[in-house]
């Protein structure tokens, strides 16, 4: 995997992760976290918020401002593909395309770099 | 929803050899059958649940959990180590059996929740810890998630 969208990749998963602590609704990920494993859920998603600036400062410069100006648009940088499909707009990815995650591709119709999942 | 329309033999180890904490989290890991570089990016992901706090949540019970893009539909498994291990439980007690559930970031069914929760409530129960001790195979695990009704 090509390491700039191997940290894409953390970063999204972080952001996933963070987004749900803050949203608390009932039956939330903020809700069992806090009940169930007793983690604080607004120190946990500093303490993610955190991380994430830190692994930003790694993106190289072109691919820094291209997840700047995907996430200007859209929640997320990274969408995956599956099935060929893009599910980041849910239009197919051309097949031209190799299916691999070894070089840094995005959508043609939506922009969002694409992680090519097992 | 029942918990055993997720869990199938083949994810169900009763003898995880590892006695650290990562070495038991990349054993489970192993059980999804994932690319090396899937294992590889979840098993940070699941480090780093586990350092905003411990999932040990206490009675020799484990929950590792995350969301993560590297699969395509949610994953569980369930693991049984040898020996207990030091998990940094919330009871301070160490950790023999572990279940393991990792989703993508988007479901279209929105189970991971429901399915964590789910696990949450039958490690509640207060005869699990013993029966799960007790058990010899796979099938007798999901027979006791058949018999728990969750
Ligand atoms: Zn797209």
């Amino acid at each position: 995997m090509h390491p700039q969208l191997e940290i894409l990749l953390e970063l999204q998963d972080l952001k996933t992760q963070q987004r749900e602590l803050v949203e608390a609704a009932e039956d939330s990920s903020h809700e069992i976290e806090r009940k169930v494993f007793r983690v604080r859920p607004e120190d946990a998603a500093a303490q993610l918020q955190a991380k994430i600036e830190e692994m930003e400062a790694t993106l190289a410069p072109d691919i820094a401002n291209r997840y700047r100006v995907i996430l200007d648009r859209r929640a997320r940088a990274v969408a995956p593909v599956l099935s060929g499909i893009c599910y980041g707009c849910f239009m197919t990815v051309p097949t031209a395309l190799p299916q691999s995650n070894e070089e840094i591709r995005w959508c043609e119709h939506c922009g969002s770099f694409l992680y090519f999942v097992d | 929803m029942q918990l055993t329309e997720f869990f199938t033999e083949d994810v169900i180890k009763l003898d995880l050899q590892g006695d650290h904490k990562d070495d038991i989290l990349k054993e489970l890991i192993s059980l999804l059958k994932l690319s090396e570089k899937s294992e590889g990016i979840l098993f940070k992901m699941l480090k780093r649940r586990e350092n905003l706090g411990s999932t040990g949540i206490g009675r020799g019970i484990a929950i590792p959990h995350c969301r993560s893009l590297v699969v395509n539909h949610l994953r569980v498994a369930f693991g049984r180590a040898k020996d207990p291990i030091d998990f940094k439980a919330i009871d301070d007690k160490p950790v023999s059996f572990f279940f393991l559930i990792v989703a993508p970031p988007l479901e279209v069914s929105n189970q991971y929740l429901p399915v964590l929760g789910k696990i949450a409530q039958l490690c509640r129960e207060p005869d699990v810890p013993e029966k799960l001790a007790k058990i010899e195979t796979p099938a007798q695990f999901l027979e006791l998630l058949d018999q728990k009704q969750v």
